[in-house]
């Protein structure tokens, strides 16, 4: 993404006011307690044991510690995670704003 | 996540994936919309991992796009289910026999019932059913329709109105309704209609033969009022004469009246006696000491000690000594002739019917003797003079 593109991409949604998500493709998570997580748009798993879930998304890596992790189910775009999360932590490459 | 009852259904197989790059073989069936969950990781080159049993045979490229090994651990779902079956052929051919069985005996007739018949024994039913098709161990798909059946059974039951078949089940129900049969007139055989006693015919009604007097004759005892044969010599019939034929009949009645008349009275004096009986034997035990009265009546009341219907030998009697009293009245002639006709009256139509009247009544001779009135009356009274007589052939 050039830089000119995404500085009119800003402009469009601090004008729209539409959720981020949508015209960033940044990851949208649904923490259920610390049992259930429901991550969309990820690019990827790049590492999973029980304890540790490494996703890649758009410009950065989520990391997802706890115990007796599951993957439930995976999609191309969605990760559905159940165990006891504990950490739940966010490793930008640059600045997306 | 598709439902779980259609990935039973479908199948599925747990694997586990070994190699280096596990995660990218989990990236790998993401980008191939491959299914799968409940993702665990076992070590940190060992994930398992549950998946349909549709994607099982897409994993092979995958696989060795990613270079990893995979083990199967558990088959899950219908069709291992159906394997397994199929492999215990006699076990599958066993719950199969045991449906055809249940199915064939299930459309057996077992049992037939008969309701409703009284003069019909249950067995002539059961014979007619049978010729119809319905008996035990008939197919119920076999038997005819319910309606034909009725009607044909009615058709071979005399006496009976109406037959109804109904199946429910392995149950077949007969109601049968029975005809109410006109009850038969007694046979009678040929007979004439004769006169009672001697008489003046006032009435004749023949409802069968020929009349042969008419209203007004004189009659003697045994005269033919009703002949029981019809048409002349060369062609007759014998028949029942049938009819009513009333005539005027004279009766003469000796009554003897007393003047005196006796009546019995309590005059409310009375004792009780209490006796204790044993078997044939009773003991007195109240009620001893003397009468203060001499003409008396006894009405003796025995209680016996009864157990469930057995008389025990052991009882209670008691005796209840009543004073009596006789009054006489004297009834003055009048009186008495009146009582004498009265009752001579009530005589007359209980014996001659109830049919009967008293047409004129006279009084032939009176006189009083010894304290009593003697009468001779004579009575004509319109009665039933019919008798019947059998037809004899010579």
């Amino acid at each position: 993404m050039s830089r000119i593109s995404r500085k009119l991409r800003k402009w469009t949604t601090d004008v729209l006011d539409v959720p981020q998500d949508i015209v960033f493709d940044l990851p949208r998570l649904t923490l259920i307690g610390n049992r259930q997580l429901y991550i969309e748009n990820h690019r990827g798993v790049i590492h999973f044991s029980s304890e540790q879930l490494i996703l890649a998304v758009t410009e950065g890596k989520l990391l997802v510690a706890g115990k007796e992790l599951i993957i439930r189910a995976i999609l191309p775009e969605e990760v559905f995670i159940e165990g006891i999360i504990s950490d739940i932590q966010y490793e930008g490459k640059g600045n997306i704003g | 996540m598709k439902s779980r009852v259609i990935a039973n259904l479908l199948g599925t197989v747990s694997i586990t994936v070994r190699g280096k790059s596990v995660t990218s073989f989990i990236n790998a069936l993401a980008a191939e919309r491959i299914v799968i969950w409940n993702v665990r990781a076992i070590s940190e080159d060992r994930v398992q991992l549950n998946i349909m049993l549709g994607d099982f045979y897409r994993l092979r490229p995958i696989l060795k796009k990613t270079s990893c090994r995979m083990h199967v651990e558990k088959r899950m779902g219908f069709p291992f289910v159906l394997k397994r079956i199929i492999r215990r052929k006699l076990f599958a051919v066993g719950i199969f026999l045991f449906f055809v069985i249940l199915y064939i005996m299930s459309s057996l007739v077992w049992d037939i019932e008969v309701k409703g018949n009284v003069k019909l024994t249950t067995e002539t039913v059961l014979k007619a059913a049978k010729e119809e098709g319905i008996y035990p161990f008939q197919w119920v798909f076999r038997l005819k329709e319910q309606d034909k059946l009725s009607r044909e059974l009615t058709q071979k039951l005399p006496g009976s109105s109406w037959v109804g078949v109904s199946v429910h089940g392995t149950r077949i129900t007969i109601q049968v309704v029975e005809a109410t049969i006109p009850e038969q007139p007694p046979l009678l055989s040929p007979r004439h209609i004769i006169a009672k006693s001697d008489a003046v015919v006032t009435q004749i009604f023949a409802e069968q033969g020929r009349p042969v007097v008419q209203k007004n004759t004189r009659v003697k005892k045994g005269s033919i009022l009703i002949s029981g044969i019809l048409g002349d010599e060369g062609n007759q019939k014998l028949v029942v004469a049938k009819g009513v034929v009333k005539g005027l009949v004279w009766h003469e009645y000796l009554i003897e009246v007393p003047t005196t008349q006796k009546y019995k009275s309590y005059t409310g004096e009375q004792k009780e006696r209490g006796y204790l009986v044993l078997g044939n034997i009773a003991i007195q035990l109240t009620g001893y000491g003397k009468l203060s009265f001499d003409k008396y009546e006894t009405v003796t009341n025995r209680d016996s000690l009864t157990w469930r219907n057995i008389k025990l030998p052991v009882g209670w009697m008691t005796e209840k000594v009543m004073e009596m009293q006789m009054t006489e009245d004297k009834v003055t002639d009048a009186e008495a002739r009146a009582k004498g006709l009265e009752q001579a009256r009530k005589d007359v139509i209980i014996k001659n019917g109830k049919d009967s009247r008293i047409v004129s009544e006279k009084i032939l001779h009176e006189k009083k003797d010894n304290g009593k009135v003697y009468m001779k009356v004579l009575f004509e009274v319109e009665e039933n003079i019919s008798e019947e007589l059998p037809l004899v052939h010579n």
